[in-house]
């Protein structure tokens, strides 16, 4: 689970990144690169990738303590299921802390340029929201509702949100995509994929 | 032993799969938000009743495929999204606005062929010289060499050493998740059953690749329609093949080094491509350059291509992943019981050496896909975008459930997502945490085994010459950039 905690902490403070992203940050997308010190510099705890920063200390921790109650029996000259994880817990700590200094110092990764995300805009978090909402909503009830019905929900969910202009479209190409990807895969290449409520009909 | 491979890859079933690799490859290359590694870590588990060599020879049609595809999208569109062809829409982009779209496509497709095409029958000739060397190698080799790959590749891939380090430390915990293969004992698994067997690379890859991407993009989408250039079918005029052969040829000497050293991929030659064509241009080259110049697409995308067949050098001698898709083909590899390495070349030769015969096959089929084909391939970029990111969500759903059927996964699928978001909202780069969760647990392995040997003795990581020289080289690889960026202050 450790990888389960770790991207709520920096989910949970949509606000303050919202806010640190207004200031004056002017990201070019070409590929020069952009001295360091030009934007937020000087000391500041009020950084979003903070929480990122922390994690990856704060993993460090957690590889340590996790597994200093595994049993190190069973394997020669001491070498047993810690060590490694010792190792790697400890580098964590170290690489954490000097991410951990260097954000503090004003330091900060260039956002990643993608086809269709511009770096340069005001972060939309309530997109991001409702796209996960949708995402985990049909995680839970994906077993009950079956592949066809839920794959067509979080298709028509998602496209809405990402801005699909014609809803009735993007039901049809929902429900569309979802058959066709059960009948495929199902059917064709005998992936096993949830009937749910239509399981009397297909 | 090549002619025996060709026997196995040009089999109509191979071939019929080397077809659908090469154009899956193109398609995923073409399309914004996915590339070959995700799509290859998607098929993992629907492929597994395929035979391995059938497998393969699809997996490495679209590994070369995306490196097609992803030029294309690089000129239409100019929103480089994979980094190995950021440096291709320099040019590419400014020659398709000038009406040139034609020859820019066409320059980087028969530039990948013929670069493809030398890159492999350098890997023919160097693959077995590596296997040679290679078959000595102990277990402290092996871990110098795992030590060398990650710290290479996190000073490499981003600006920032501390941030690339930072992203190999997550995929190396992820990869700690779950029973010690030596001991059986659970490690890190906080009491949750499915997390027994570990994290599945599958669920890593797709979601810090798939539903990471789809966040960002949500985070923060172009609205409107996508700019794409029109164009008819690709070819080359005659001053168009005299500008471009040469740098073909250099970029493919660049490209191919570069790519089979750790850490090297395709950024570093593609980019020195690049500036050397623009030093060595001439006459009107020079008046183009920085309008859009043939050279500055031709060389780079050599390079490009040249890069990725030097990937499989280390990959399938020395089992060492050097790029995010070689460390989703190893998994594939160990999916299927087998490990890359020198005895995998004397234990399945005709696995081997059939999925490097393919890739002249799949070479070839590209460049008849990719020509002719073009007018196609851009209609692809007109996908609409809400349709395009929601199909990518799905697939990755349909993905990681067809594992093991479980919505749990699909949890943990949604959690690495954000990790993967947070990781492109702050610049970390992701390919170090995927090289990182499946090489960690063999350097684990080579270590404990090298320790044991030496009875506890530490110096025995040392005491082979090989290991010594290949941990020194690691060392100096995390300190580059920081001696780079003095001497640059200095200068200044």
């Amino acid at each position: 689970m450790s990888s389960a905690k770790d991207p709520s902490g920096t989910g949970r403070e949509p606000v303050a990144v919202a806010r640190a992203d207004d200031g004056g940050i002017d990201h070019e997308t070409g590929a020069h690169p952009r001295p360091a010190s030009e934007t937020g510099a000087g000391w500041s705890w009020r950084r979003p990738e903070l929480g990122l920063a922390v994690l990856v200390l704060a993993l460090g921790a957690f590889v340590i303590v996790g597994t200093a109650d595994v049993a190190a029996a069973g394997s020669s000259f001491g070498l047993g299921p810690r060590f490694f994880p010792a190792l790697v817990g400890a580098a964590m700590l170290l690489i954490g802390s000097f991410y951990v200094i260097d954000v503090l110092r004003g330091g900060h990764g260039d956002p990643e340029d993608a086809e269709d995300a511009d770096s340069g805009a005001r972060a939309d978090w309530r997109t991001v929201a409702l796209v996960s909402v949708i995402f985990l909503a049909f995680a839970g009830l994906l077993d009950l509702l079956g592949w066809i019905i839920a794959g067509a929900l979080l298709f028509f969910g998602l496209s809405v949100t990402l801005g699909a202009p014609h809803r009735l479209r993007a039901g049809v190409v929902a429900i569309l995509l979802s058959t066709a990807t059960y009948l495929a895969f199902v059917k064709g290449l005998g992936v096993t994929l949830p009937a749910g409520l239509l399981s009397g009909v297909i | 032993m090549l002619l025996e491979g060709f026997a196995t890859a040009l089999t109509p079933v191979n071939l019929l799969y080397a077809l659908v690799g090469v154009t899956l490859g193109t398609l995923v290359g073409v399309l914004p938000g996915i590339g070959p590694a995700m799509t290859v870590a998607l098929l993992l588990p629907i492929t597994f009743t395929v035979p391995p060599a059938s497998a393969f020879i699809m997996f490495a049609g679209i590994y070369y495929g995306g490196m097609y595809g992803g030029s294309t999208t690089s000129i239409l569109l100019n929103t480089p999204g994979e980094s190995s062809s950021m440096i291709t829409a320099l040019e590419g982009n400014k020659m398709a606005k000038r009406g040139r779209a034609a020859q820019a496509l066409a320059t980087a497709a028969i530039g990948s062929f013929v670069a493809g095409t030398i890159a492999t029958a350098l890997l023919v000739v160097a693959a077995p010289l590596v296997v040679d060397f290679a078959i000595s190698f102990g277990p402290e080799d092996y871990f110098a060499l795992a030590l060398l790959a990650f710290t290479a590749v996190s000073s490499v891939l981003s600006r920032s050493v501390v941030r690339g380090l930072a992203s190999l430390g997550l995929g190396l915990v992820i990869g700690l998740i779950g029973i010690d293969q030596q001991t059986g004992q659970a490690r890190l698994t906080l009491g949750v059953p499915q997390l027994l067997d570990g994290i599945d690379v599958v669920i890593v890859a797709v979601g810090l690749f798939a539903v990471g991407e789809v966040l960002y993009v949500a985070s923060r989408l172009r609205h409107g329609p996508p700019e794409v250039i029109p164009v008819g079918r690709a070819f080359l005029g005659h001053s168009d093949w005299s500008r471009s052969w040469r740098p073909w040829l250099r970029g493919t000497a660049l490209g191919f080094p570069f790519g089979a050293l750790p850490g090297g991929g395709a950024e570093i030659p593609t980019f020195l491509s690049y500036s050397i064509e623009k030093r060595l241009a001439r006459g009107i080259a020079r008046e183009e350059y920085g309008k859009g110049a043939i050279e500055g697409v031709a060389g780079p995308e050599a390079a490009n291509n040249a890069s990725a067949a030097g990937t499989l050098v280390p990959l399938l001698t020395l089992g060492l992943p050097t790029s995010a898709t070689a460390a989703i083909l190893l998994a594939a590899f160990q999916q299927y019981g087998l490990q890359p390495g020198p005895q995998l070349f004397d234990h399945n030769p005709a696995l081997v050496w059939g999925m490097i015969a393919s890739l002249f096959v799949g070479n070839t089929m590209l460049l008849v896909l990719n020509l002719p084909l073009a007018p196609l391939w851009a209609r692809v970029l007109h996908i609409p975008r809400p349709y395009l990111y929601s199909g990518i969500a799905l697939f990755a759903a349909l993905g990681v459930y067809a594992l093991n059927s479980s919505w749990v996964e699909l949890v943990i699928l949604y959690l690495l997502g954000l990790l993967g978001f947070a990781m492109r909202r702050f610049g970390l780069p992701v390919a170090p945490a995927v090289i990182g969760l499946i090489l960690g647990p063999m350097a684990e392995i080579q270590l404990r085994r090298a320790l044991a040997i030496g009875a506890g003795d530490v110096t025995v990581l040392v005491r082979s010459p090989i290991a010594a020289t290949l941990l020194v080289v690691a060392v100096l690889a995390l300190f580059t950039p920081l001696i780079r960026k003095a001497a640059a202050r200095r200068g200044a």
